[in-house]
């Protein structure tokens, strides 16, 4: 018997979020889904999660955005999208067709922009989730971020959540003094589930031209590189918050993947893995079902959190 | 991608490919240049000119390196790289046996207007890996082929001849015409491949390009290319190859672009070289 790998990811949620499998992808990695339809049948994985969109397209940050480090690689991407408009009328209905559930990850400027994109995205065929992105510069508190804060963590949250019907993840970022504390903020605002980490703020410099290696400056490390980081703080907000946790950062195979489930995530999301073996995603999924397989666990859940020691 | 409803297949056919391609061979054709052949039987046939791959080089690398498709032959393939890293050293040591593990074909490629004769192919030192299989599927067309091929002298000048093969199905050897340019006048014009463009625009009915950017910018200024159709092929460093991290975008005359997806194929009239950050 093959082992069951369902996930609830919403179980607060009228309707929850059920995933087939715990194996998403993260939000900028896997652009809209449609993609890798070239490389593999997307169908299979647990949830995708598309890239970061705002209320109107963006142009993104000037080139380099990207520069490869020990065995990382920091981004400077500065959020380039289609827009939630062009998102709903070109992307959405091709998902609808899709049993893989796809979530619309969300970013803006103010408190604000993030509700009026909840509200857009609400009620749209297609769209399973949402996941706000709170790495956002907070343009109120003068541009931090706003996941760095509990207290305007909880905002976007709230404002999220009044302005939507959908499943709510919020997805945090590294860069703030306690994490548990953000989580809980966010927790007690409504929040359906906590992805995290973002990618952590970086920065490289081209000793030769003697300017920064990436044209925003500092930019998002992520990859292998993080991974410890991340493992840590998943453990430490599985800890603190009775939500489900997705663990992100650094993840290239299913022995990462079941380090983060056994950390406490209920469900894991693969990056930039997927730039260097772009069915990355699909082996984790493999992985941890030999794994089960092999391992004699018959439900996903049995080993949700065992390794927190 | 298409707007609106419309009938989607819920499975489209996987066309890209990631192999484990077994080297064949690995052999320094220039100094510092190698040659790279490889069995690639699901990738070699569906490439195109201009097309590129994104190659895996090694565990001392997170992203995969994009190198152009230099040669194709049946199910082989073949790569030209210069060793400028250590993405390209660690490939430089693959040896006949190992396996290089290879994403694509990946890219929008040059493209040969049915009704050109007269093709000017202009390269820049290591600008020649897409250009030798641009001309050989020239030739097989029945284009006539003149390239121009920059290097730094002549030990950097990789020679161009097609092989029996293309005499045999009937090829004409008056049809591709080889002209080289050196910086140091050890072979050929001494000075830069763009110095020759002028004497050979007039009877080209495209032009394709591939070199450094000064290459691309000293063309773009040319009084005898204005209006004449050119293709260049565009360098930037790339994420993921297809089009979904958007770290290789740029600011085009019909908006913003994905080197890897768009291109790397770009018409030259199109590239606004005062925004251009590479
Ligand atoms: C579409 C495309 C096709 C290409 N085709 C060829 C080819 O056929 N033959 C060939 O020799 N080279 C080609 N290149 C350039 C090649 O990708 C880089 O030389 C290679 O990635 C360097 O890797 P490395 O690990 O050896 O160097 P690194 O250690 O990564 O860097 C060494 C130097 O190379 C530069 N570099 C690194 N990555 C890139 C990149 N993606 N684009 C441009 N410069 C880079 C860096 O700025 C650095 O100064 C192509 C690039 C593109 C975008
Ligand atoms: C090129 C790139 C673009 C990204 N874009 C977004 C984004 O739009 N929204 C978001 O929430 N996270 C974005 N991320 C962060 C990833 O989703 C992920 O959280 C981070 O990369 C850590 O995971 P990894 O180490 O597996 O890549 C991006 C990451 C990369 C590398
Ligand atoms: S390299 Fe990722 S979008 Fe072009």
């Amino acid at each position: 018997m093959s082992p069951d790998l369902t996930v609830q990811l919403a179980p607060k949620h009228e309707h929850g979020l059920l995933l087939a499998n715990p194996v998403m992808t993260a939000s900028g990695t896997f652009g809209y889904g449609t993609e890798y339809r070239q490389v593999f049948d997307v169908q299979k994985l647990g949830a995708i999660v598309c890239k970061g969109t705002t209320l109107e397209p963006r142009e993104g940050n000037p080139q380099p955005r990207l520069f490869e480090t020990a065995s990382g690689v920091i981004n400077s991407i500065g959020l380039q999208n289609i827009g939630v408009k062009t998102l709903i009328r070109e992307k959405a209905p091709i998902w609808a067709d899709w049993q893989v559930p796809v979530i619309v990850n969300i970013a803006g400027d103010t408190v604000d922009e993030y509700a009026r994109l909840a509200k857009e995205l609400d009620g749209v065929a297609g769209i399973s989730g949402i996941e706000v992105n709170i790495s956002c510069p907070n343009v109120k508190a003068g541009g931090s971020a706003f996941g760095a804060e509990p207290d305007s963590a909880a905002e976007v949250t709230k404002a999220v959540k009044a302005a939507t019907s959908l499943p709510v993840l919020v997805k945090l970022t590294p860069n703030t003094g306690d994490i548990t504390k953000v989580a809980t903020a966010v927790a007690e605002a409504g929040a359906d589930a906590i992805s995290l980490i973002n990618s952590v703020k970086g920065m490289a410099i081209d000793i030769i031209e003697r300017r920064p290696a990436t044209g925003n400056i500092t930019g998002g490390l992520s990859g292998p590189a993080i991974k410890p980081l991340a493992l840590a703080l998943v453990y430490e907000v599985a800890g603190a918050v009775e939500l489900p946790v997705i663990g992100c950062g650094g993840i290239t195979n299913s022995a990462d993947a079941l380090e983060f489930i056994m950390a406490g995530a209920s469900a894991v999301q693969v990056g930039s893995a997927t730039f260097s073996n772009p069915h990355a995603s699909l082996d984790v999924l493999e992985g941890i079902e030999q794994f089960m397989e092999k391992e004699g666990i018959e439900s996903l859940k049995e080993i949700i959190g065992v390794g927190r020691g | 991608m298409a707007t609106g409803r419309v009938t989607i297949l819920t499975k489209p056919p996987e066309t890209l490919i990631i192999a484990s391609a077994p080297v064949i061979s690995n052999t320094e054709v220039m100094p510092g240049t190698r040659l790279l052949w490889l069995e690639a039987s699901g990738v070699a046939p569906s490439a195109s000119p201009g097309q590129f791959l994104m190659v895996y080089c090694g565990r001392d690398t997170l992203l995969r390196r994009p190198l152009s498709v230099h040669r194709v032959d049946g199910d082989r393939l073949a790569l030209l790289f210069t060793v400028v890293g250590k993405g390209t050293r660690w490939l430089s040591q693959r040896k006949a046996g190992d396996a290089v593990d290879i994403f694509g074909p990946l890219g929008s490629g040059f493209t040969i207007n049915p009704d050109s004769k007269n093709l000017l192919l202009v390269a820049g030192g290591i600008g020649i890996a897409p250009l030798r299989f641009l001309a050989d599927v020239a030739l097989k067309e029945g284009k006539k082929v003149t390239l121009i091929a920059g290097a730094r002298s002549a030990a950097s000048l990789l020679p161009v001849s097609p092989p029996q093969a293309f005499f045999n199905e009937g090829g004409l050897p008056s049809n591709i015409h080889v002209v080289n340019a050196t910086d140091d006048g050890s072979e050929g014009f001494k000075g830069l491949a763009t110095d020759l463009i002028p004497a050979y625009a007039d009877g080209a009915d495209q032009l394709f390009a591939c070199g450094p950017a000064p290459m691309y910018r000293t063309m773009a200024q040319m009084p005898e290319l204005k209006g004449k159709p050119v293709q260049i092929s565009l360098e930037i460093m790339m994420g993921c190859g297809m089009g979904v991290c958007y770290g290789c975008t740029i600011k085009t005359g019909s908006g913003l672009k994905q080197v890897c997806k768009d291109g790397p194929v770009f018409s030259l009239e199109d590239i606004v070289w005062e925004e251009l950050e590479i």
